[in-house]
């Protein structure tokens, strides 16, 4: 008699470990996977799979535990910025002191972001844009940058569909160099991949014009001074060439800065750095605080460096 | 019932918008329904309102059933 073997047995062991241990969790993720079941299975699988590569088989378990912490750091930062009408932290310098600059917090933290990709309902439709709107507009030999690549998870996705481009990633975090490497490995694209320490804002002494692809994942909202790297990012593409941008909008986080209200503030930096913005995404939740007077949101930009045209 | 446990019952009355509901020291999220990750979020504020403590978010993920929240609850009074 035949044996039946499921098809996602990672991300079936995902949903029983968060059933067991962390139920509070789970209508979140059947929300995210409710929406295209198949397509989330195969994305949710190839992730959980570098994950258990990087970290063993206790990986899920310890990622998922990270995820429900970060998951409620971020309803709580929510719930007081409701209450406060703006975000905890003013600086950069505040943010570094009480979470970048310690180790283990970041290992949670990271991972825990890992698994918000895809396991947070509309941050799974902005991976979905990413991949239908970004990484077939790329040649296979493409050169990207990553600007704080965090766990580089977004980085290694493209990496693995583009099988000849390769990747630089730059990020002010040690531990965020040590995971996207071990990410980048487990996906078998650690050879294409190189990773360095570096401060995201000083890559204007980069090669400039040299990326055919940039990728700059929720980073614009924990800064001082955003705009600066959006011209960052047009300083790095070749001209035509195109960037992924995402960010968070009226959303709080321990380590938010800037507060975007609306959707044509990210806009109208891009075009302010020579960036031509050619499609957007705003995603939400599906659900809020009750009575919220702020909708937290997730913008993705897929942009174009300008050829000659100032406008 | 303790006080505490009775102040808690009416916090998770308020908060869930159920004057019927008896939470016990090991009622969870698996026997109310609408206990997910948000309103768990507002359950604590409502607690920190009702008790006049403040949490920190990692003392507040772990929570497993009304009894842990109701040790932290007299901790922090103590």
């Amino acid at each position: 008699m035949p044996t039946t073997t499921t098809q996602t047995p990672l991300l079936d062991r995902l949903f029983e470990y968060v059933e067991a241990e962390h139920p509070r969790s789970l209508r979140g993720l059947n929300e995210a996977r409710g929406q295209d079941p198949k397509r989330f299975a195969q994305i949710a699988e190839l992730y959980l799979r570098w994950l258990v590569e990087a970290r063993g088989e206790t990986g899920i378990g310890a990622a998922a535990d990270a995820f429900a912490q970060f998951s409620t750091d971020v309803n709580l930062a929510q719930a007081r910025y409701e209450r406060d009408g703006a975000y905890a932290n003013k600086t950069f310098a505040e943010v570094y002191q009480d979470h970048y600059s310690d180790a283990e917090a970041m290992d949670g933290y990271l991972w825990g972001i890992y698994l918000t990709n895809f396991l947070w309902a509309h941050h799974y439709q902005i991976m979905t844009f990413f991949q239908d709107r970004f990484m077939t507009r790329l040649g296979g030999e493409a050169r990207l940058v990553e600007i704080a690549p965090g766990h580089g998870g977004w980085g290694v996705w493209a990496l693995a569909h583009m099988r000849g481009a390769a990747l630089e990633g730059y990020d002010i975090s040690p531990q965020s160099i040590k995971i996207a490497n071990s990410v980048a490995e487990a996906a078998g694209v650690g050879g294409r991949a190189k990773y360095v320490e570096k401060d995201a804002l000083d890559l204007e002494k980069v090669d400039a014009e040299s990326a055919d692809g940039c990728i700059c994942s929720f980073l614009v909202e924990h800064l001082e001074d955003p705009q600066h790297l959006y011209k960052v990012i047009s300083h790095l593409l070749k001209p035509g060439g195109v960037g992924f941008i995402t960010g968070a909008l009226t959303a709080a986080q321990v380590d938010h800065i800037y507060e975007y209200r609306y959707e044509s503030e990210l806009v109208t930096m891009c075009e302010n750095a020579g960036l031509r913005v050619l499609e957007t995404l705003s995603a939400n939740p599906f659900r809020t605080l009750p009575k919220a007077k702020f909708m937290p949101r997730s913008m993705a930009l897929l942009v174009q460096k300008r050829v000659n045209a100032i406008y | 019932m303790s006080q505490t446990l009775e102040e808690l019952n009416e916090v998770f009355q308020e908060v869930f918008e159920d004057d019927e509901l008896e939470v016990q020291a090991q009622t969870s999220a698996r026997d109310i329904d609408e206990w997910d990750s948000l309103m768990h979020v507002n359950l604590v504020l409502a607690v920190e309102s009702r008790f006049d403590v403040r949490f920190t978010s990692t003392e507040v993920a772990g929570l497993k059933d009304v009894g842990e929240l109701m040790a932290l609850v007299e901790k922090k009074q103590a």
